[in-house]
């Protein structure tokens, strides 16, 4: 009995086991405590710089579509024109445009990996679900028209590796650190392909224009010189004509131009986003980015009025 | 032999360019001394040569060449000259067999075969150089 009776009466012993059991929990719940802010805290990570540059990128790259002129189409005028020119009147028009075709092919490739790809930086940085695949732009790099790709081989394998399927991250903080290794494997192939779709559109389609500019203005020269016009107003409406084809070429120029411009401020601020690629979340990279994405907006604003 | 770069290619059509422009100014300078013959002769070697600027540049970087650089700069050259004192050539014949073998020259370029580029580039040169005016 005694024996039972010491056992139910709270020995020294137990008294202090029981307050260390209760500073012990205490100190959990302070721990759990202060962990719980910690999360709250790290998901309150803004990356909105991020998703509004990547939202004015994916704007900026996809007026492509809005773009009134390809290579077949530069093929399928000049054999007009020069139907125009000869009085060539044939049942159907025979034109050979197989290797334009082939030069809207490769274009719209890099097109359709640098829409997917910007698509897919706004999807992670805005935690919503992404599927963007690097196959896409590892072929789009393998195209002949790229030429020597001047991309080394390991990064355009570190980002083929990257996961197709870039899921919905649990918490921003491992959202930030995934876009941010996204960021740093897809920079080099990125600016390549950006480089190379400045240079189709900027230099070789805006430069076929100037010949399409050459056959006009030998088109009219010839008109001149031959004679054929008699009247006055003959002549006076060949050279309003004239001039209003000229401004039509010189319109389309211009949207080019101005949409190739913004290629270029993408590709600057892509690099400014690698380059802190490990502070997406700090305030400042809002400004750093900010004179990107503002020039971008208002290269649009531009090309929606040359567009019209 | 090697590819020619997009900055390559875009100076190739413009050499192509500006030869086919320089054609037409001999054309209109000449209008009233060439046959109809000749000056349809001379307009469809320009079309064709304008053709081939425009080629170049769908083509781009899938073009080929012997020795790029050192070809590339004898074109320059040789279409500078021509672009500067053409228009002058007193010589009709002449001015029709320098259009022939620019278009020669971008027919080479435009259908990548190296031996071509280099032969016609020589028989350029020396059919513009060759002393009547």
């Amino acid at each position: 009995m005694t024996d039972k009776r010491q056992l139910r009466q709270p020995s020294c012993i137990n008294i202090f086991i029981q307050h260390s059991m209760k500073i012990f929990y205490h100190r959990k719940l302070v721990c759990l405590a202060y962990f719980s802010l910690l999360l709250a805290a790290c998901s309150c990570v803004n990356l909105q710089a991020v998703t509004e540059y990547s939202a004015t990128s994916m704007a900026g790259i996809q007026n492509f579509e809005e773009i009134d002129y390809s290579f077949l189409q530069h093929c399928l005028d000049r054999c007009t024109d020069e139907a125009i020119a000869t009085y060539a009147i044939k049942p159907a028009q025979e034109c050979s445009c197989s290797l334009y075709q082939q030069a809207d092919s490769v274009t719209q490739v890099i097109y359709n990996t640098l829409a997917g790809y910007f698509e897919g930086l706004n999807n992670l940085s805005n935690n919503q679900l992404t599927n963007y695949s690097s196959d896409a732009l590892v072929s789009a790099l393998s195209a002949d028209a790229l030429g020597p790709v001047k991309v080394d081989a390991a990064s355009v394998t570190a980002f083929s590796s990257l996961s197709n399927t870039l899921l919905r991250a649990s918490t921003d903080l491992y959202r930030k650190k995934k876009l941010g290794f996204y960021i740093e494997q897809a920079n080099e192939p990125i600016q390549v392909l950006l480089k190379n779709f400045t240079t189709i559109i900027n230099t070789n389609l805006r430069g076929e224009l100037k010949f399409k500019r050459a056959r006009l203005y030998k088109y009219y020269m010839d008109m001149k010189m031959n004679r054929t016009l008699v009247s006055e107003y003959e002549k006076g409406q060949a050279t309003s004509d004239y001039y209003q084809e000229l401004e039509e070429i010189n319109r389309k120029e211009k949207a080019l131009a101005v949409f190739a411009e913004s290629v270029v401020e993408i590709a600057e601020g892509h690099q400014v986003l690698y380059d802190n690629r490990n502070k997406l979340s700090v305030k400042e990279l809002s400004g750093l980015l900010f004179s990107y994405s503002s020039n971008v907006k208002d290269l649009i604003s531009e090309f929606n009025k040359l567009k019209d | 032999m090697a590819n020619l770069t997009s900055e390559q290619a875009s100076q190739l059509a413009d050499n192509f360019y500006y030869l086919g422009m320089a054609i037409g100014e001999f054309r209109y300078a000449n209008w009233d001394r060439l046959s109809l013959e000749e000056n349809k002769e001379l307009s469809e070697m320009q079309n064709s040569i304008l053709r081939c600027g425009e080629d170049i540049l769908a083509y781009a970087t899938k073009l080929i060449m012997d020795e790029v650089a050192t070809s590339l700069v004898q074109i320059n050259t040789i279409s500078q000259e021509i672009k500067g004192s053409i228009k002058t050539l007193k010589n009709i014949q002449k001015g029709l067999n320098v259009a022939a073998v620019i278009l020669i020259l971008g027919v080479a370029i435009v259908n990548r075969k190296p031996d071509e580029i280099s032969s016609s580039l020589k028989d350029l040169v020396d059919t513009w150089n060759t002393p009547l005016d």
